[in-house]
């Protein structure tokens, strides 16, 4: 990358995250992350004698508790629990109008009219939401994690993975976000359609139990058809939570077929948006 | 001879999706603009500038023809490279101080940090802003905006300036300094490219000029050229009934103003005649003039003739 395409693409995340900042976007989701990790600082308290977790106090009551690894790992798992489906659906919210406010009339011939690619002005607009959304994410995760690390003595790493996974995800739905933007301009319609991906990912993932269940074999073929489609939003939660927990991972096809999903949808908005005359 | 902007047989026909119907928004048009020029895009409502423009920033596709920039394919992004644009309904994000949209739009115009740093303030003074450099633009009066939206446009102290209504909202003496300051650009060899519904402005500002009319250029010269008239103005006190009728018969028209009387004479001839029979009869003469034509009636000549 050429010194000056760099320098326009840190411009466009620049400006990403100054709009991040004036809609309370960035310091929103910055304010609930310190919060969290605020109560982990302050309202838990864990006693650990000889390598094992003697009492757990949570709001002053305390109960007594064995396997140091699993009350850690029960922690990492609610928050990378909540992370993936409420932080998610907060992310997506949050963040589904950035892209479609660059296409504002008056706003975006302004930078067309500038000597940068199309495609560059979407990149990096689709990079700087990324990385609001990125080091909210980090910044919670390993905070959490360095305070359990510390307060336990426990470190492990599946955790640190699974908001690593958490944000591939998000990124996956981000560029259905960027092609609804750039087909229908709209915050509304492309935060209505992720959120139907996401709906509809735990019902496209009882495949098994519907292709029994549907007696036509073209149903069948829908449901398979959408499942390996679309992403697979509720197996990848299923894969961070076996990273948190240190299980093993058997299947990788949900990862790929949906990085294959997002670079397909990321692609047709890029071309969308070359064709497009504003 | 390189043209700053070339345009030939451009055409932009917009179809609706559903009903498959078609706008012939631009129809052909060629035109030229020299290298240094002020040149004035002018045209009713509808006419097809904006989309002529947006054409030439490439934020239009053209349907057939071609568009050039400094001889460069104006689809290009590096033909953008020296254009300046003030977007007539601009929308500046709200969020941004003018210091850092003017920081914002030179990076994407390739400006490294030292240049801009160096930039900005000077133009803030220039645009008469230098006090609010550090104001969210949302605080900004219309007039405001249009400022620095000028300064941005200049931002990469660019060789062709387009400019899309430049003094919409600007009060008379911001206008008087806004035209300044295009005229010290154009000193420096800028060309300025200016679609203005304004048309006194198109005319005090710009030497040429095109009207554009139903996605078509209807007319195109030299301002000059075409607002200069073909007769002489005569315009006398005190003019008796029976003279007033005695060149009356040899006038091209009449009219009373202000108590005065205004003959247009066909020749020069004719006026120098008239000229005399007024001294003769102790009328004192107001004005001898070549008559000419506004760009206004030019341009409203034009349009009912298509």
């Amino acid at each position: 990358m050429s010194s000056r395409s760099l320098r326009v693409t840190v411009a466009l995340v620049r400006d990403t995250f100054r709009e991040a900042f004036s809609r309370k976007i960035f310091w929103g989701f910055f304010g609930c992350s310190t919060a969290l990790i605020l109560f982990f600082i302050f309202i838990l308290r864990i006693d650990v004698v000889q390598g094992a977790v003697a009492t757990v106090s949570l709001f002053g009551n305390t109960s007594p508790a064995r396997d140091v690894q699993r009350i850690v790992r029960q922690a990492h798992g609610a928050i990378a629990a909540f992370l993936f489906t409420a932080g998610m659906f907060l992310a997506v919210f949050a963040s589904a109008g950035l892209i479609p406010s660059v296409f504002e009339p008056g706003r975006i011939e302004l930078l067309l009219s500038k000597p940068v690619e199309r495609y560059h002005i979407l990149i990096g607009r689709y990079i700087g939401n990324l990385l609001v959304i990125a080091i909210n994410v980090f910044y919670l995760v390993f905070t959490v994690w360095l305070i359990f690390g510390l307060k336990t003595g426990v470190w492990t790493y599946g955790f640190l993975w699974s908001s690593a996974l958490t944000l591939f995800v998000f990124a996956v739905l981000l560029t259905v976000v960027v092609l609804i933007g750039v087909l229908w301009e709209s915050a509304v319609i492309a935060t209505m359609v992720t959120f139907g991906l996401m709906l509809v990912s735990p019902i496209l993932a009882q495949k098994p139990l519907l292709e029994r269940l549907l007696t036509s074999e073209t149903s069948r073929n829908i449901v398979r058809t959408l499942y390996y489609v679309l992403p697979k939003v509720f197996d990848l939660g299923r894969m961070c939570r076996a990273l948190v927990i240190g299980e093993p991972i058997g299947d990788w096809m949900p990862l790929w077929s949906s990085a294959l999903f997002g670079v397909v949808v990321f692609g047709t908005g890029l071309y969308a948006f070359s064709k497009r005359n504003y | 001879m390189s043209f700053a902007i070339e345009t030939e047989g451009l055409i932009k026909i917009f179809r609706n999706r559903w009903s498959g119907k078609e706008v012939r928004a631009v129809d052909g048009i060629s035109l030229r603009v020299e290298q240094g020029s002020t040149f004035g895009l002018l045209g009713p409502n509808g006419a097809g500038k904006t989309t002529f423009v947006k054409m030439l920033l490439s934020c239009a596709h053209p349907t057939a023809g071609r568009a050039s920039i400094f001889g460069r394919d104006a689809r290009h992004a590096e033909a953008r490279r020296p254009i300046g644009y003030l977007p007539e309904n601009h929308r500046f994000p709200t969020y941004m101080t003018g210091r850092s949209m003017l920081d914002f739009y030179g990076a994407l115009s390739g400006m490294d940090t030292a240049a801009r740093q160096k930039r900005i303030p000077e133009l803030l003074a220039t645009v008469g802003l230098a006090d609010w450099g550090n104001v969210r633009l949302g605080k900004y009066s219309k007039g405001m905006l249009q400022r620095v939206g000028l300064a941005q446009a200049l931002m990469h102290a660019p060789t062709l300036l387009i400019l899309d209504e430049p003094t919409d909202g600007v009060d008379p003496i911001g206008r008087i300094q806004i035209r300044e300051l295009l005229q010290g650009l154009e000193q420096q060899g800028v060309t300025i490219f200016l679609n203005s519904h304004l048309l006194s402005e198109v005319e005090l500002f710009c030497h040429d000029v095109a009207i554009i009319h139903r996605g078509r250029v209807a007319l195109e010269g030299k301002v000059k050229e075409l607002t200069a008239g073909s007769g002489y103005r005569v315009e006398a006190e005190q003019v008796p009934d029976r003279l007033q009728d005695e060149l009356r018969a040899k006038a091209r028209a009449v009219a009373q103003r202000n108590g005065n009387v205004e003959f247009v004479f066909g020749s020069r001839e004719e006026a120098n005649q008239a000229v005399d029979r007024l001294r003769s009869e102790h009328c004192a003469i107001e004005t001898v003039a070549r008559s000419t034509s506004t760009l206004e009636e030019v341009f409203v000549k034009v349009i009912h003739e298509q």
